[in-house]
């Protein structure tokens, strides 16, 4: 073998040049056999995100619904719009707003991507939250994905601050107002609430100040406290096992005995590949478990892209036949009445109608300490990996009735409420 | 420790100076969290501005007869109200004390375009959300017989300045 390398021509290295190429960049050919499968899924940078093999569960759509895939294939489209739209936008008072007339008028595709930015933002702030749903309703924060569920929650709250810096940077009547409200809001809070504020808006009142720094949060801090927030996410995925399944019973599958309940095959897998044979604990599942998982390479791949496709689709065609809103330039004199917030903030402006502290800092506050303290009350085991199980009734109506009400306020918030905040009807 | 041992040695030997090790450890991770600590805090100062460049808290609205007996201007852009009862002014803030929006005159007095909060003509809260009456803020005459308003310093509502 190396005789025959070392007396090979110089044409020879030449004829050979494409494939050498090809291979010392890509060390696997397009697999074809379980072993390559494996080899590719491990030793892929870009695909090693995925564990070699997934559990068939874990690619059933009706379980995920593809939520968490398409919350960060909105993010990616927010980050490639976002950039781009950065070339053009200046975070100044006098300026911001013409730069808005700009995109519209004059840059090339410039209201298109404005418009993706717009709808990607709410349609993130929207998926987070059904994802978080999701995983509420199948009891999938459970143990050992507590801390996990955690980090969800701080995922959430970043999307919406996220979202609420963004809404600031086009200076129009509408953000300006929101920004007014959302800032006195956080003003509340106790003890700090005052300095939180004027930390905020970098003064007294939201100007140019408070643009800038909406603007630096918007595009820097947030983005990279979100980014690393996600790595831990997926990072802690395949740590605690893959996503959640049923435990044990109702695998459809070869290995389902009589019961329903998958037999452990107990003689080791002939067969190991590569360093994960090796790997032992909890995490791989080489030689210890029924064979009910599939490799990643197709199948899980070939998942991510349909709802890759679909998103970007998705996105592009709103993109295409609503433009993103744009009110009036920025009039400190005159709040428009009413003064309204973005619709997922509207359940927020509902209750604070009512009382500035319970409904702005008190009730939301609570909320979110629910929401993170949840696994850690909720010990019990079964449950986990079904929609809707009947042993988690109490937690899923506690969960529900929360979400209900915010969407019942968020109702109100929008359509039944006119001129000075009073009931009115749409119909 | 000398240079030659080995760790089979280590192991073995219980170490000379093993406490004065550990509080030197100990010391050093202290020191190190500390100065984190620290750096962290001096964002925070950092990030909150000393001065700041928007509306000054003093500032000048013009002479007492710019506003005549009887009336109530509103100078939105400085988020105050002009009383002015016979002889008697006062500056009123039209900043609501619910959510920061301005309130605009009504025949009551004022009221929110936001939620809905009402005011009477002096500023007590009479419906909707409002939490605290609108607070009335410190009016002078100037030397150069300008009327000047400090934001910066309230005053109890009633208190009038005689011109």
């Amino acid at each position: 073998m190396s005789t025959q390398t070392t007396e090979k021509s110089a044409w020879s290295a030449i004829r050979e040049l494409p494939s050498n190429v090809w291979s010392s960049v890509f060390r696997n050919p397009v697999p074809s056999t379980d072993l390559e499968r494996a080899s590719t899924s491990f030793t892929n940078f870009f695909l090693h995100i995925h564990p070699v093999k997934v559990h068939k569960n874990t690619l059933r759509p009706i379980y995920t619904m593809g939520l968490g895939l398409i919350s960060i294939f909105l993010f990616f489209i927010l980050m490639a719009t976002g950039i781009l739209l950065m070339f053009y936008y200046v975070p100044s008072t006098t300026q911001a707003y013409d730069r808005m007339l700009d995109l519209r008028g004059t840059v090339a595709f410039g209201i298109f991507l404005r418009n993706m930015h717009r709808w990607s933002a709410h349609g993130m702030v929207a998926v987070v939250f059904l994802h978080m749903c999701r995983v509420f309703l199948t009891g999938a924060y459970k143990k050992p994905r507590e801390f996990n569920w955690v980090i969800g929650v701080l995922l959430l709250l970043v999307t919406l601050f996220m979202s609420f810096t963004g809404y600031l940077l086009p200076w129009d009547q509408l953000a300006f107002w929101a920004i007014t409200v959302g800032t006195s809001i956080a003003g509340y809070a106790p003890l700090i609430g005052s300095q939180i504020k004027f930390v905020l808006l970098g003064d007294t009142t939201v100007g140019q100040e408070a643009l800038l720094r909406f603007y630096v949060l918007h595009v820097a801090v947030l983005p990279t406290v979100l980014l690393t927030l996600v790595g831990v996410h997926f990072w802690r995925i395949r740590k605690d096992g893959g996503l959640s399944r049923p435990e044990g019973a109702r695998v459809q599958g070869p290995g389902a005995g009589e019961s329903g309940v998958v037999k452990l095959r107990l003689e080791p897998q002939k067969r190991v590949f590569g360093l994960q044979g090796f790997v032992r604990g909890p995490f791989t599942k080489v030689g210890n478990t029924p064979d009910d998982t599939v490799f990643s390479w197709p199948n899980l791949l070939m998942a991510e892209l349909f709802v890759f496709v679909l998103t970007v689709s998705a996105i592009l065609v709103i993109s295409l036949f609503f433009n993103a809103p744009l009110e009036e330039p920025v009039n400190v004199m005159h709040p428009p009445n009413p003064a309204k917030a973005p619709w997922y903030f509207l359940g927020l402006q509902e209750m604070v109608s009512y009382s500035a502290f319970w409904g702005g800092i008190g009730i939301p506050g609570l909320m979110v300490a629910f929401l993170i303290a949840v696994p850690y009350f909720d010990r019990n085991p079964k449950g986990v990996g079904r929609w809707f199980a009947k042993e988690r009734l109490m937690a899923n109506t506690i969960f529900l009735s929360m979400v209900i009400l915010n969407v019942i306020f968020i109702i109100i918030g929008t359509f039944f409420r006119g001129p000075n905040w009073t009931f009115v009807s749409p119909f | 420790m000398a240079v030659g041992k080995t760790s089979h040695d280590n192991q073995a030997v219980e170490e000379p100076n093993a406490g004065r090790r550990r509080l030197l450890a100990w010391l050093s991770s202290v020191g190190l969290f500390g100065s984190a600590v620290l750096s962290a805090v001096s964002n925070l100062v950092f990030i909150k501005p000393r001065a700041t460049y928007g509306q000054p808290a003093r500032f000048a609205i013009g002479k007492p007869d710019d506003f005549p007996p009887g009336t109530r201007i509103s100078l939105d852009v400085k988020r105050v109200c002009v009383v002015r009862e016979g002889n008697k002014l006062a500056a009123i803030s039209t900043t609501c004390t619910h959510l920061g929006c301005i309130v605009g005159i009504s025949d009551t007095g004022f009221a929110c375009p936001c939620h809905g909060s009402r005011f009477d003509q002096d500023g007590n809260v009479t419906g909707g959300p409002a939490p605290a009456p609108l607070p009335w803020f410190k009016l002078s005459l100037a030397p150069n017989g300008e009327l000047e308003i400090d934001k910066s310093n309230q005053v109890p509502p009633g208190t009038y300045l005689n011109v």
